[in-house]
């Protein structure tokens, strides 16, 4: 081929979209190579009922970092925000709403708890100022104590700085939060149990623990960031449709010049001497390219892609050992319309709608997975895409996205998914819905189950972990994907990472891609 | 009022509070320790709880006493003698074991019968261990810088704070971040393949804590074991000759050979302050005692909410208290034993029986002993840390007879229908019903038995919550957070109040370092 060729990029997900518009931006030729028949990686919707569209592994639109579309001079999609962004269920046809209008949830909260319902406001304000604080370390290379440059002084110094900002109370909070529990966190200030549950499931979301565990605070924050104030769950949605923000990422790489292949599966990253020099497609082709830079996830990227005898082996076996433990499965529901007199308020069909009103319940449901089994009794969180765009089923139908955890990857003895154990649990959520949502199941045309081995096999994610690698402290930050790599550039020169399992990880469109991307052009530079 | 003037008073003689008077009394200073039991020791106690049999009632081994306490106060000539405990024996549900000996070749010898990999990788783990420890090490005699202060000291602490940090070089910084934050089980999942290796390490980072070991934060515990010195020996773990009052009585030995003045029976109600300055303390039997410095070794909730107004006291620092951790989950139970109990795994007398004996099966084990906790409720199969200190010192019981000291958890201090007295004889029957799956002999051989719940030892120890570190030893309770956010430093908002308790850095463990610092504190500031 005579076509000039700078950089490889391995997927179409906002990642790989990102990094590729941002080195076309630098003037690099830029191909990007993507397994599936079209792009959007995890946020691309998938017809899987005639007529019925829905993104399996995207349920609630992700953060787009502004300092991102301001580098990239992106048209920023427009992001609408439900009135109420969470409802917890606490009996069949009950329900308790959280708006992001505080005063207004206050109101709701009153009924359980006055108490709570004080110090609701307060919280919203405190969580978002603290979210806030993530959101700036979320928009530039992750600094790290350990390494000795004088930038990674500097932006230390920096994060000090910010963090002092927040002020003595909050700051102390914020390092107090971190490594808490989320059940801790809820406990410190409340006492209605539906109201702390809710709220605790942001805690361990796609994570393989329960509330209890140290770090859930951290995650609780993480999925806050760019939330709208006064929410305690997710961002809201992009008003043009479920996938507005890869749409916009896209028309953007291919306004510069990108090449996207879709179709392409990479089988393996070419290196000789320890530099890469392309990559081998499944189909046997090779392309060449000098610099390759990956979304896959770490463990796919450098176990799967590349040949370990190119690797360290103390590397591979820190790849070996990143928590992966996909533990969330989901149910998607093609309904022929919305079940009435369910109780559910209008204003709540647009949010997250929890079914867990007990935090011992979300405990239980993550012991199961501690012994490798799935719960009995699982954690499940809807959102109904359809309310949001009609467009995504026929006139005056719907779809429903149930998420359930825990459906851990690895099961005991060795079991695997088959069949039945996903019918079972796909039964099993099916009910819990009906009984919170009476009159559902009469609604259900059709159903389409996917598991965590579903997620791997469909999609390339290591243990069908939608996180590219929990976030856990221990794998976050300057941690992420493992410690000492978390610059974007691989031990092998030319090979990088700029997928979720890289900084800022999951939930934040875009960013890992961009911030790799960055770091290409600064070692071409130098 | 008494008429002789003191410099300072010490509320409570446990180790912590020992060790600052000592400290405040070797400086010059007249100090007056006040004790509500009739012993010194606080939870560091020996007592004949039955006749002829002495127990370390409460806290039973001891590693981590920092051993420049031990140099500066001179212990071992206050009667300081920590013989080894050579040994932890792990009894295995199919009549097997897992030992680790004082002689590290029979060690690797002993693992490697169970994995040849586990064998080859615990060279390379202990040294990784020892120089995290190396690592840890001066964070614990470190008085905590305020990352939101701007005084100068608070600044130039967290610049030789974070010089110390990169100081280790990345990768010993990245191994300890992963220390801090990962799970035990987590982390010997990345050394290890042996379950019941596992398990056993892994038990030593739940101590004390209300957390399992797959809990994120239980890693760093891990680091304990390698941080002890014993005769300048890592690792080791020790038994005080006499029990671990023993060790409580040296401190306080050393602190009367100051000066300090140490009145048991003597419990303070509260302490006096007028004008936000402390100035005595009110005893509950009336007495009041004048003193410009009072310092607290209770836990905080004590030392903030109880012996003072809390009305006297910032707001947020009262929450902060009150958002504190304790969650006591651990118990102990006591026994006086007719004669050797004989494990089926390691039959007939031994040296194993002068060590230490873990009932640690599995990670899955403790773990569902945990989740038993969760749910308000003791641990049906808990794990146990088990030691026969009569081996070692046959002093603590009467001829040919035995004490046994089994250290239990999880036990909630909060269990669902309290602590009833059915309730801690069912606890007392389920350890000793478990115990003999692995020693059948042993129920037939107990004369005497003392089950203490974390309620018991709240009653007796006066330590809320019955948590053994006068509070969670977890990441958000550590260093600069402990107790609470801008008040690490050993003062309180109240002038003349200080806190030298377990409760402050670096927390318990009997290694008397927040009773140094404290005392050092003080005598520096009163210096500036």
């Amino acid at each position: 081929m005579s076509e000039r060729r700078d950089v490889i990029v391995i997927g179409a997900g906002a990642n790989g979209l990102a990094a590729a518009a941002t080195l076309a931006r630098a003037g690099l030729a830029v191909t990007v190579l993507e397994r599936s028949p079209a792009i959007g990686g995890l946020r691309r919707t998938v017809e899987f009922a005639p007529g019925f569209h829905a993104a399996p592994t995207a349920a609630t639109s992700g953060w787009l970092p502004p300092a991102l579309a301001r580098d990239l001079s992106l048209s920023v999609p427009v992001r609408t925000v439900p009135d109420i962004s969470l409802t917890v269920a606490l009996a069949p046809g009950d329900f308790l709403p959280f708006p992001h209008d505080s005063r207004l949830a206050a109101d709701a909260i009153r009924r359980h708890s006055v108490r709570d319902a004080a110090a609701w406001p307060a919280f919203t304000a405190q969580v978002g100022k603290l979210a806030g604080f993530l959101a700036d370390l979320y928009q530039r290379p992750a600094p790290d104590v350990a390494t000795t440059g004088l930038r990674d002084v500097a932006g230390l110094l920096r994060i000090g700085l910010r963090l002092r900002a927040l002020g003595r109370a909050d700051m102390a909070e914020f390092l107090r939060i971190v490594p808490m529990s989320v059940r801790e966190l809820l406990d410190d200030r409340f006492d209605c149990e539906p109201l702390k549950a809710a709220v605790a499931a942001g805690g361990v979301r796609d994570l393989c623990q329960g509330p209890r565990a140290g770090g859930t605070g951290f995650v609780f924050l993480h999925h806050l960031v760019g939330a709208a104030p006064g929410s305690v769950r997710d961002r809201g949605y992009w008003r043009d449709g479920p996938e507005a923000d890869v749409a916009a990422l896209d028309a953007l790489a291919r306004r510069t010049g990108v090449t996207i292949r879709t179709d392409t599966a990479v089988s393996r990253i070419l290196v000789h001497d320890d530099a890469v020099t392309g990559v081998a497609l499944a189909t046997g082709e090779e392309l060449a390219a000098t610099q390759v830079l990956s979304t896959a996830d770490p463990a796919a990227t450098l176990l799967g892609m590349v040949d370990p005898v190119w690797l360290d082996p103390e590397l591979v076996h820190a790849v070996r050992h990143i928590k992966f433990r996909g533990a969330t499965a989901v149910v998607l529901y093609a309904l022929d319309a919305l079940p009435e007199r369910t109780g559910l308020p209008a204003a709540s069909l647009a949010g997250v709608v929890s079914l867990t009103p007990q935090l011992d319940a979300l405990e239980r449901a993550a012991d199961a997975a501690k012994y490798g089994d799935v719960s009995e009794h699982p954690h499940v969180e809807i959102v109904m895409p359809s309310v949001r765009w009609p467009a995504v089923a026929p006139a005056g139908k719907h779809v429903v996205i149930a998420r359930a955890q825990y459906a851990p990857y690895r099961l005991k003895n060795g079991e695997t998914w088959d069949g039945a154990r996903r019918e079972a649990l796909a039964d099993r959520v099916s009910h819990l819905i009906d009984t919170a949502v009476p009159g559902f199941l009469d609604r259900v045309l059709h159903r389409a189950m996917f598991t965590p081995a579903d997620f791997e096999a469909r999609y390339g994610l290591t243990e069908g972990a939608l996180t590219h690698g929990e976030l856990t402290l221990d794998q976050v930050l300057f941690m992420r994907p493992i410690p000492g790599l978390a610059h974007y550039a691989m031990p092998l020169t030319g090979l990088y990472l700029g997928g979720a399992g890289a900084h800022p990880g999951p939930g934040v469109v875009g960013a890992a891609g961009w911030l790799a991307a960055r770091r290409v052009l600064r070692e071409r530079t130098t | 009022m008494t008429a002789r003037r003191y410099d300072a008073i010490v509320v409570g003689a446990g180790h912590n509070g020992l060790v600052a008077a000592a400290y405040l009394a070797r400086a010059g200073r007249r100090v007056l320790v006040l004790e509500r039991r009739p012993l010194v020791g606080g939870a560091a106690v020996t007592e004949e709880v039955f006749p002829g049999f002495k127990f370390s009632v409460f806290s039973y081994v001891v590693s981590l006493l920092r051993p420049e306490i031990i140099r500066e106060l001179d212990l071992p000539r206050h009667g300081l003698q920590i013989l080894p405990l050579e040994s932890t024996v792990t009894p295995l549900d199919h009549g097997d074991y897992l030992a680790s000996w004082a002689d590290p070749d029979e060690t690797r010898r002993e693992l490697c019968r169970h994995s040849p990999r586990d064998a080859e990788a615990m060279g390379v783990f202990g040294r990784l261990m020892q120089h995290m420890a190396m690592a840890v090490k001066p964070i614990l005699s470190m008085v905590p810088p305020d990352p939101g202060s701007l005084a100068p000291s608070d600044l130039a602490g967290l610049l030789r704070f974070g010089r110390h940090m990169r100081g280790l070089g990345p990768e010993r910084f990245h191994a300890l971040f992963k220390l801090m934050t990962m799970s035990s089980a987590d982390y010997l999942d990345e050394w290890f393949e042996f379950g019941p290796l596992k398990a056993t390490k892994s038990a030593s980072g739940i101590i004390g804590t209300f957390l399992g070991p797959r809990s994120p934060g239980t890693a760093y515990v891990l680091l304990h074991h390698y941080m002890g010195e014993i005769d300048g020996a890592f690792r080791a773990w020790g038994f005080q000759k006499g029990g671990t009052g023993a060790i409580s009585d040296a401190i306080a030995g050393a602190a009367r050979a100051c000066g300090a003045e140490i009145r048991t029976d003597a419990a303070v109600e509260r302490v006096l302050v007028r004008g936000g300055h402390a100035t005595g303390v009110a005893l509950a039997s009336g007495e009041e005692i004048a003193a410009p410095v009072v310092m607290s070794g209770l836990d905080p909730r004590r030392t903030f909410t109880q012996l003072v107004d809390p009305g006297e006291l910032p707001a947020d620092l009262v929450e902060g208290v009150r958002r504190f951790k304790f969650r006591g989950s651990s118990a102990k139970v006591n026994l006086a034993l007719a004669g050797l109990p004989e494990f089926t795994c390691l039959p007939g007398p031994g040296p194993h029986l002068r060590g230490a004996f873990s009932i640690s099966p599995s990670v899955e084990y403790l773990e569902r002993a945990y989740d038993d906790a969760k749910y308000g409720d003791f641990s049906r199969r808990p794990y146990m840390d088990i030691v026969l200190p009569s081996m070692i010192d046959p002093g603590m019981a009467p001829p040919g007879k035995h004490v046994m000291s089994i250290f239990v958890q999880y036990a909630p201090y909060a269990r669902t229908g309290g602590w009833t007295d059915a309730a801690r004889d069912a606890l007392g029957d389920a350890v000793v019903e478990t115990l003999a799956r692995y020693a059948p002999n042993l129920p037939s051989l107990i004369l005497h038995r003392q089950v203490l719940t974390p309620l018991d030892v709240e009653r007796i120890t006066g330590l809320s919550e019955g948590n053994i570190f006068q509070g969670e030893l977890a990441l958000h309770q550590l260093f600069f957070l402990r107790p609470v956010p801008a008040w690490a430093r050993y003062r309180t908002p109240i002038r003349g109040y200080w806190q030298c308790g377990a409760g402050t850095h670096p927390g318990g463990g009997i290694m008397g370092a927040s009773g140094r610092l404290a005392a050092n504190e003080l005598l520096g500031s009163a210096a500036r």
